[in-house]
């Protein structure tokens, strides 16, 4: 679903490279975290999925597309495909839940009848039955979270990008949203999460793909936050992960996918 | 669905941004009223200069039935009087000096008048028999028209011979030297005028940057992000230019129909009609000039 052929991304010149030379495939219908410390390169890599920009090299496939190919015209299709949800939640303060939820139909040209009939189902599936006449400010921050995921899910993307979703709950609340994340993932969607929060990596026991100044450090199936191994050796250039050595997705546009 | 939404975005646009909207429109007024009132003074010039003006520069009237000139005590001109003026006209010595000439009858004269006048009421109370016939001259050389003046003005049956050129040239020069002035200050205005609706694009841009965030993260294309934007522009540029343009218009229908009319009512002033015809240039220019400068400035300010 989304895979990195030895992806380096280079902001600044004189710096070191935000991400160097990675190469990663993450399946469809995977739950991955993405964990490190900040400057470890997680962000960017999200970013370079949602195509906010390009790598500098290397290629990234998404559903099979190099999105570095993609005409600037057809980049509003592949996020349609993605669904992203943040730390600070981003509702919009003076528009009520269902109209929050309802804006991500609404500009991609949803016709009213199906916003109608869709919004109300999706509060439910994420546990917010009858408050979608309530404003944002009325709501707890795992509320507000929740909507966030609503909004992000509504257009049914076979992606979850979740950039550190849990940063401002608290443990419990924040079990909750990885309930409802799981939930999803469950039905799917393929969940990519970046976080710090070493209390829910190590309840959800998913693959973890640990990032430490832009290169792959780790890559567990099933994993812990911390390392459960003594040593990892280091991987070889565009060797992939274990995990990755499965059979592969047949991509639809052949051009420039061959294998590793 | 999509055309409700994009028409929501613009009025919770304009209404957000209303100090600015009402400034874009008024700048776009005012740089619009001078490049209508320069395409006015031209349209008027056009008007002065009639039928014969841009083809002849010396006119020989005849006697008519009203003349009271001296040279037609005996009453209107003769067919042999004409034929000797016209004779005297093809002679080697006045030839010399002739490109070409045109005989204008009565019939024919009156056509012209009635084109000249068609917003003046005096076209109704003119009969042909009243207008003089006329030989219409074009000089080899403008400045020869001494000699033909003395050539023919007391031939039997001429009543007088008129520079046309001489008594029209100082005032289109004027008119010409106030159209360029309106140009210029136009133009000013209108630099203005693109400054101040890429500063308000940019202000709503500002202001409406969670959604358009929001709005680019769930795949919204860039037509419905950027469009509004460039609505926003284009819709306070059009109230403008359509403010310019009831300006204008009311200048021709009150000030030059009501007012100069009366005072001058030998000339020939544009109608209020007339004017409308720099109604759709006016609002082009309008769109045309919001529509760049909002496109601009979404380029530097609203990626997508």
């Amino acid at each position: 679903m989304i895979r990195f052929d030895n992806v380096t991304m280079v902001y600044d010149k004189k710096a070191r490279p935000a991400l160097d030379s990675i190469s990663i495939e993450i399946e469809r219908g995977e739950f991955a975290f993405l964990v490190g410390p900040s400057g470890s390169g997680k962000s960017t890599f999200l970013r370079l999925v949602l195509r906010e920009d390009r790598a500098t090299a290397g290629a990234v496939y998404v559903a099979g597309q190099n999105v570095a190919r993609l005409s600037s015209w057809r980049v509003p299709r592949l996020r349609r495909g993605i669904g992203v949800v943040f730390q600070d939640f981003r509702l919009l303060p003076q528009k009520t839940v269902f109209a929050n939820v309802a804006f991500a139909m609404q500009v991609i040209g949803k016709n009213r009848g199906v916003i109608r009939e869709t919004v109300p189902e999706v509060l439910k599936t994420v546990g917010l039955e009858g408050m979608g006449h309530r404003m944002p400010h009325e709501l707890s921050g795992g509320e507000q979270q929740r909507v966030a995921i609503a909004r992000a899910v509504v257009n049914r993307p076979g992606i979850l990008l979740a950039d550190e979703p849990t940063g401002n709950l608290d443990p419990a609340t924040s079990q909750g949203i990885m309930q409802l994340l799981d939930r999803i993932n469950q039905n799917g969607t393929t969940v990519v999460m970046a976080t710090h929060d070493d209390d829910i990596v190590n309840s959800m026991r998913k693959r973890v793909v640990e990032l430490g100044s832009g290169t792959i450090v780790r890559d567990e199936a099933k994993a812990l936050y911390t390392s459960m191994m003594p040593a990892v050796r280091p991987r070889r250039l565009g060797e992939p992960a274990a995990e990755e050595r499965r059979e592969r997705v047949p991509s639809p546009s052949g051009a420039g996918e061959e294998e590793i | 669905m999509r055309l409700a939404f994009i028409l929501g975005e613009i009025t919770s646009g304009l209404r957000r941004n209303l100090s600015m909207v009402v400034s874009v429109i008024l700048v776009t007024f005012v740089s619009l009223t001078f490049v209508g009132a320069a395409g006015m003074l031209q349209l008027q010039i056009s008007q002065l200069k009639g039928y014969w003006y841009d083809k002849v520069q010396v006119a020989i009237f005849l006697c008519g039935q009203g003349s009271t000139s001296a040279g037609c005590a005996s009453g209107p001109v003769t067919p042999d009087q004409q034929k000797s003026i016209k004779a005297l006209l093809e002679s080697p010595a006045v030839a010399q000096y002739v490109n070409d000439y045109h005989f204008e009858s009565q019939t024919e004269a009156y056509q012209h008048f009635k084109e000249q006048f068609a917003n003046s009421p005096i076209v109704d109370s003119v009969t042909p028999d009243q207008l003089p016939a006329s030989f219409r001259i074009n000089l080899k050389d403008p400045e020869k028209y001494q000699i033909i003046s003395e050539t023919f003005s007391s031939r039997p049956g001429v009543e007088t011979v008129i520079d046309q050129r001489q008594l029209l040239e100082r005032l289109f020069t004027v008119m010409n030297q106030a159209s360029v002035v309106a140009i210029v200050v136009a133009g000013v205005m209108i630099v203005c005028a693109i400054l101040l609706i890429g500063t308000t694009i940019r202000l709503s841009a500002f202001s409406r940057r969670r959604e358009t965030g929001i709005m680019r993260l769930v795949g919204a294309s860039k037509l419905v992000i950027q469009l509004p934007f460039v609505l926003e522009g284009v819709i306070s540029a059009v109230v403008g230019a359509v403010l310019a343009s009831a300006t204008l218009w009311a200048v021709a229908k009150f000030f030059l129909g009501d007012v100069l009319a009366k005072q001058y009512p030998d000339t020939a002033f544009i109608s209020p009609a007339q004017v409308l015809i720099l109604v759709p240039l006016l609002i082009g220019l309008s769109v045309v000039l919001a529509g760049v400068s909002s496109l601009v400035t979404l380029r530097r300010y609203l990626k997508v």
